[in-house]
């Protein structure tokens, strides 16, 4: 797997854990060592994606050699015209590259939140034209076997949640979001992309328990559950206003990655131009310990500014801008 | 190996599992749990693949595999007289209905009852008295849905299309056995909720009509049960939502909405004649593979689920 620390790393931690001491640990802010993400240029679906995503896999020297890895993309309905998918083209790529970096298996799985046929929906959507053997690599995550998992820190009212074993057994799961608006947490990233390893056939269609027990609160569980997480965003061309099924196709042009899924996806709202900050399953997600904060996230290719393009916000949400955007 | 009374005439059951009912019975066969129990597609067994298995494998006249699953649900049912979707999930939920479909003579006069009496028992969470109190107190206005229950997926939680349909599927079952005025006054009250849930142009999906308003699109396969589930009752929403049903048809190329499309219609007698599923369907899961042998066998006059 990543290496666990750099000495950069390790010297930044070991000054936060002498920080902590001095202070008496109470509610103090946890510095973390910074987290890695990647913001890569990723301007259309097609071949050139295979390249652009083992050169993501790199700037993050993931070791997988001999490892299983999930790749957890949102599937949620499907219309020819709209972006409400992770591209199927993008998920094969980086099956690709994680075979080629030595994995010892690498599977595809998720459970749609609405519709119940997930094979007919990822068939719409066009994986198995574009993935071969399809059927031999995915798995159904609302129809899989589960196991009951206590999550270690609780936000939501949920104090349990049975969730797949093909989830809960990967040695990395790989959360592949749209990057998309959504109409009741104001983004979809990788965190609330986890909603689809909920099993619909023990929670329905939709997820309904998860809404009773708080939206933003069960995203931040949900988090914790999965410790070994990777998330790949699919910003080519997300989605803008009325998120996740109903806005507008909104070409971003991007990949953002990293092993920190509440860095990438604060880095992912700073690209569509909303504050982290203000997004509130981040901030639950967070704790307080700094790691949405833009100094504490390592950026590396290009940066925010450089790609940064306002998406659209429904009214609701028009708090959510980050300050300075258009 | 025996097929029963099944005759060989329906259309393909699809590559995946079976190209026949012989060979989707003998696909159900060969996926069926040393417990009794099916899973979905592999693994543990489930309460709902097995509960379609065991209706498909009666239809079909294999006693024998259907009798273990029977065992199988048997030994699952819980304290408080209900199922939950398996053995190691601590809460009764929408499975239950499922369980209630089930021919009592087989599975058991008490475990019917017991399936029937959690039902009855069971609705959405915003139309139950607590909520409404606290709803009063907050001084949010009463609205007409909260009067008309539904079911949830799992309780303590707002009722949707899909359960509420198997639940009126399952009443409806029931009530014509043993008639009742508290099955018949959920049944109708049920289907008052599905129609306010139907999607502005006809049709349903999971009962979320509207988001921002923005007006959602129907799914076939709701579509086909809540059609299925508003047997016997009378509404232009309905007709609205069988034109609906018909275009879905023509144009399906999956099994579960084949399934249930044709349930949906054949409970209004609207399925075309010669409607044939077609060619290449295919079924991918354990409830696809025994709703089209059940059906199979409803073509043939013997009714499933009572439609």
């Amino acid at each position: 797997m990543q290496p666990l620390l750099t000495r950069r790393e390790f010297v930044t931690a070991g000054a936060g854990v002498a920080v902590l001491a001095s202070a008496g640990c109470n509610s103090a802010v946890v510095p973390l060592p910074p987290a890695a993400v990647s913001i890569v240029r990723a301007p259309l679906y097609d071949h050139s994606l295979y390249d652009t995503m083992r050169r993501v896999l790199s700037l993050h020297r993931l070791d997988v050699r001999g490892r299983h890895i999930v790749l957890k993309p949102n599937l949620v309905e499907f219309e020819p015209a709209s972006s409400i998918n992770t591209h199927p083209l993008l998920v094969h790529a980086a099956l690709e590259a994680f075979r080629s970096l030595g994995a010892a298996g690498v599977r595809i799985a998720e459970g749609p939140g609405h519709r119940r046929n997930t094979l007919d929906l990822a068939e719409a959507a066009g994986y198995f034209k574009i993935v071969p053997r399809f059927e031999d690599v995915f798995t159904d995550l609302n129809l899989d076997d589960v196991s009951r998992v206590y999550p270690p820190r609780q936000a939501s009212r949920l104090s349990k949640l049975y969730l797949p074993n093909t989830a809960l057994g990967a040695d990395l799961l790989v959360s592949m979001p749209k990057m998309k608006t959504h109409h009741w947490v104001g983004a979809t990233l990788s965190m609330k992309n986890l909603f689809g390893a909920v099993p619909g056939g023990v929670y329905g269609w939709p997820k309904n328990p998860l809404h009773w027990a708080g939206i933003e609160e069960s995203i931040a569980d949900l988090h914790t559950a999965f410790p070994r997480q990777f998330a790949i965003v699919d910003g080519i061309v997300g989605m803008e206003g009325n998120g996740p099924i109903q806005g507008t196709p909104k070409p971003a042009g991007v990949i953002v990655a990293g092993s920190d899924p509440v860095a990438v996806d604060a880095t992912a709202c700073r690209i569509m131009r909303i504050d982290p900050l203000r997004v509130r399953y981040l901030r639950l997600a967070a704790s307080d310990d700094g790691r949405i904060l833009e100094p504490n996230i390592v950026q590396t290719a290009e940066s925010i500014a450089s790609v940064a393009t306002p998406f659209a916000l429904i009214p609701l949400f028009q708090s959510l801008r980050l300050e300075g955007a258009a | 190996m025996a097929i029963g009374n099944l005759v060989v005439q329906a259309g393909p059951v699809g590559a995946s599992p079976a190209g026949s009912p012989l060979m989707a019975i003998g696909n159900l066969l060969d996926r069926q749990n040393p417990d009794g129990g099916w899973p979905y597609v592999r693994g543990g067994s489930w309460v709902e693949p097995t509960v379609y298995s065991v209706l498909a494998l009666l239809s079909a006249g294999e006693i024998g595999p259907a009798r273990c699953g029977l065992a199988w649900i048997r030994s699952v049912r819980r304290s408080d007289g209900g199922w939950a979707p398996r053995a190691d999930i601590d809460e009764s939920t929408w499975v239950t209905a499922l369980v209630a479909l089930l021919p009592p003579e087989h599975l058991g006069e008490a475990f019917h009852q017991s399936a029937i009496a959690w039902l009855l028992d069971t609705q959405g969470r915003e139309t139950t008295t607590l909520y409404r109190i606290r709803e009063w107190l907050l001084g949010n206005p009463d609205t007409p849905d909260r009067h008309f229950p539904g079911w949830p997926w799992v309780p303590g939680t707002a009722a949707w299309v899909g359960p509420t349909c198997l639940a009126i599927l399952a009443l409806a079952k029931h009530h014509q056995r043993r008639p009742s005025a508290a099955a018949r006054g959920r049944i109708e009250k049920g289907q008052t909720f599905l129609l306010r849930h139907m999607c502005a142009g006809g049709g349903w999906n999971h009962g979320g009509v509207n988001a921002l308003g923005y007006a959602s699109r129907p799914y076939p396969e709701t579509t086909g049960m809540a059609l299925a589930a508003l047997r016997g009752a009378t509404s232009p929403k309905i007709d609205l939502s069988l034109a609906v049903a018909r275009e879905f048809l023509r144009q399906c190329r999956s099994a579960d909405a084949s399934n249930w499309l044709r349930l949906g219609l054949r409970a209004h007698g609207q399925l075309p004649v010669e409607y044939c599923p077609p060619p290449g369907l295919s079924c991918r899961t354990v409830p696809e593979t025994s709703l089209h042998l059940a059906l199979a066998a409803a073509d043939r006059g013997r009714g499933i689920f009572g439609v």
